[in-house]
């Protein structure tokens, strides 16, 4: 059912499914992405984000569906004719060619004039503040330095679509934190609509406008961060983007939710039935002392200093829950075996029909 | 054991290569270096009629050959030919090569097993196999008559040598070239396509530049493989195509004149090490 285009619709795939042979590997997709918007695909590996992004490039056959930009139909325009920058994981430079000559590859292509590709190749490198390494080989460079070139290469071409396949995932975390900054700017710098995949949440939360979850070829979510993370659609986001508890429970006919042997507050109604509870660590309070919606008695088994957190092990009936703490100077750690008062709001009571992974 | 001397670490790795390089050093003397040189000095040796072998020093073997137009014809005839056949080869085998590189699993293993199968039979039955082929009541001349077209004549002559030639040396190309495609990296083939490049010019400025080492690898091998054959020229070109390895072969058995074998055998050495001299000077530049 193709959903009614938004105004400012830039990208649009529409029932856009895979097949190898009775395998449906991605069954029907349908997104729409606004001009200028950073979109993330994030989930595990498998759940068809990077062959998503493939099939926008023109490098994967969708077996149905079609692709839509700028309300024009490219399903089946040749990779060569689609207009799209692609980054990807593995930087895919051209190794016989020096840094600029492979910024210019994608100019000379268009048939730019050799003088101007060349200045705009001296541009785009500037933008990524590698212009003094322009006549280097790709072998002489850094591994953040040879993404940057693909950043390079790839918006030296002004493309229509802006995609990145897992572009830091490559990088060491030091970097990876430096190149997320760098290409959120920019990408918002040229305005460029861009579809970013990952499978770490952090890089799609952090860079990104809006979220799209998937999860075995199907869209989970797709919401801006704050949406998937404080209001999760089912159980799998909720647990893949962040970390969360899962209680056993059960909300009765009369529409009482009970969970960790006693009556539960949440903000969501859901049919009477057996319930799966998750309540995010950092949102539980250690000790209760004032007014909460759900108050729970319960002694510290174990603890674990993680340095700017603390993970605190709390059984409580027969579950153990688990909560963080940020960790404060002169503060007194609490012990095993003390007993605690945890706390939590009805907002923060997320449930789901149980046995939802 | 503890009385072990203490012999500084380099040292001991050092005497350890040594070691370990003298049988291999020791073959390549005996089995290799002391013929050639053997060969050199046969050069110079004056031959008798009735084949016997007057041990002088003269230069008249080499003046010989020099001035004497047919050897000269010889020379870039035999260059000529093998030069051609390998980039006949090249041709033929490079689309092979190419989808074997990209081609995965049982059926790669498959394929490979087949290109590298014609190995197997020694190059004298492949040889019988294509003259069988070739000549002028074979399939092929007679198919051509069929379709109501001139007879051509494949067998005892170039033609018939420069077809035989491209298939044996083709299982070598195809390996040669595989070898030199470690660069090849099809993420970089799509880089090139999603920046606008289409098929052809992904080939031309992508895929070409980077398989350059293996075509330059196989072309070597091929060459020199070329040059040095005897068997296929010996007997497809029935006594009517004249090459450096034939010749060799006819003055050293036939007219059992080994001085003038030995000076054409030192002539293709150093056809073959203008031949390795050119491809590292390719190798070189594609660094």
């Amino acid at each position: 059912m193709p959903t009614t285009s938004a105004p400012d619709e830039h990208l649009r795939l529409e029932g856009i499914g895979v097949s190898f042979g009775a395998v449906n590997v991605i069954p029907s997709l349908d997104l729409s992405v606004r001009k200028g918007e950073m979109v993330a695909f994030l989930g595990p590996s498998g759940c068809g984000k990077t062959t998503t992004l493939r099939i926008i490039a023109g490098l994967n056959k969708p077996s149905r569906g079609s692709i839509m930009v700028g309300g024009r139909d490219i399903t089946h325009l040749p990779i060569h004719d689609r207009d799209m920058g692609m980054v990807f994981q593995s930087y895919a430079l051209f190794p016989h060619m020096d840094v600029s000559h492979n910024v210019q590859f994608g100019l000379q292509m268009r048939n730019v004039p050799a003088r101007e590709a060349e200045k705009r190749a001296a541009q785009a490198l500037e933008m990524v503040q590698l212009g003094h390494l322009a006549h280097r080989k790709p072998k002489e460079l850094s591994g953040g330095q040879q993404q940057r070139v693909a950043l390079a290469r790839a918006l030296v071409i002004e493309p229509s679509i802006l995609l990145l396949d897992e572009p830091l995932s490559n990088l060491d975390a030091k970097l990876r934190d430096e190149m997320r900054v760098q290409i959120r700017a920019l990408q918002q710098e040229s305005g460029i609509t861009a579809v970013f995949v990952t499978h770490d949440q952090v890089e799609a939360l952090s860079m990104c406008d809006r979220v799209v979850v998937m999860r075995g070829g199907r869209v989970e979510q797709f919401g801006t961060p704050t949406e998937v993370y404080e209001r999760p659609a089912t159980a799998f986001v909720a647990n893949f983007v962040g970390r969360t508890n899962r209680l056993k429970g059960t909300v009765t006919a009369q529409g009482t939710l009970t969970g960790a042997g006693q009556q539960l507050r949440s903000a969501t109604r859901l049919p009477a039935g057996a319930v799966d509870i998750l309540v995010r660590p950092h949102r539980i309070r250690l000790q209760e002392t004032g007014e909460a919606d759900n108050k729970v008695e319960g002694t510290v088994s174990t603890i674990t200093f993680i340095g700017d957190l603390v993970q605190y092990g709390v059984s409580v009936g027969g579950e153990e829950i688990v909560v963080e703490e940020a960790t404060r100077r002169g503060r007194s750690p609490l012990a095993a075996g003390d007993s605690v008062t945890l706390g939590w709001s009805a907002e923060d009571t997320l449930i789901y029909p149980a046995g939802e992974k | 054991m503890s009385a072990a001397p203490a012999l500084p670490r380099a040292w001991r790795d050092g005497q350890l290569a040594v070691l370990l390089l003298l049988p291999i050093a020791l073959i390549n003397a005996i089995g290799f270096i002391l013929p050639v040189l053997n060969l050199a000095r046969y050069s110079f040796n004056r031959s008798r009629i009735g084949g016997g072998i007057e041990q002088v020093f003269t230069w008249e073997n080499w003046a010989g050959l020099l001035s004497d137009p047919f050897y000269l014809e010889l020379v870039l005839n035999s260059v000529w030919i093998s030069l051609a056949i390998t980039l006949t080869t090249l041709v033929v085998s490079y689309p092979i090569a190419l989808y074997l590189h990209r081609a995965s699993g049982s059926w790669r293993t498959f394929l490979t097993v087949l290109v590298i199968s014609p190995l197997l039979t020694s190059a004298v039955v492949r040889t019988y196999g294509w003259i069988a082929i070739l000549t002028d009541d074979g399939p092929v001349v007679s198919a051509i008559k069929a379709l109501g077209l001139p007879a051509p004549s494949l067998m005892f002559n170039i033609k018939g040598v420069f077809i035989g030639l491209t298939e044996i040396l083709m299982p070598y190309m195809i390996l040669a070239l595989m070898a030199g495609f470690g660069r090849l990296d099809p993420r970089v083939e799509e880089a090139a396509r999603t920046l606008g490049a289409t098929p052809a010019r992904t080939f031309r400025k992508v895929i070409l530049p980077l398989t350059l080492p293996g075509i330059a690898l196989g072309c070597l091998l091929c060459f020199v493989l070329a040059v040095s054959s005897f068997i296929t020229p010996k007997l497809m070109g029935g006594g009517r195509v004249f090459l450096l390895a034939t010749e060799i072969y006819d003055q050293a058995i036939v007219t059992l004149n080994w001085p003038l074998a030995s000076t054409l055998s030192i002539l293709v050495l150093i056809v073959f090490g203008a031949a390795l001299w050119a491809y590292s000077a390719v190798l070189r530049r594609l660094d």
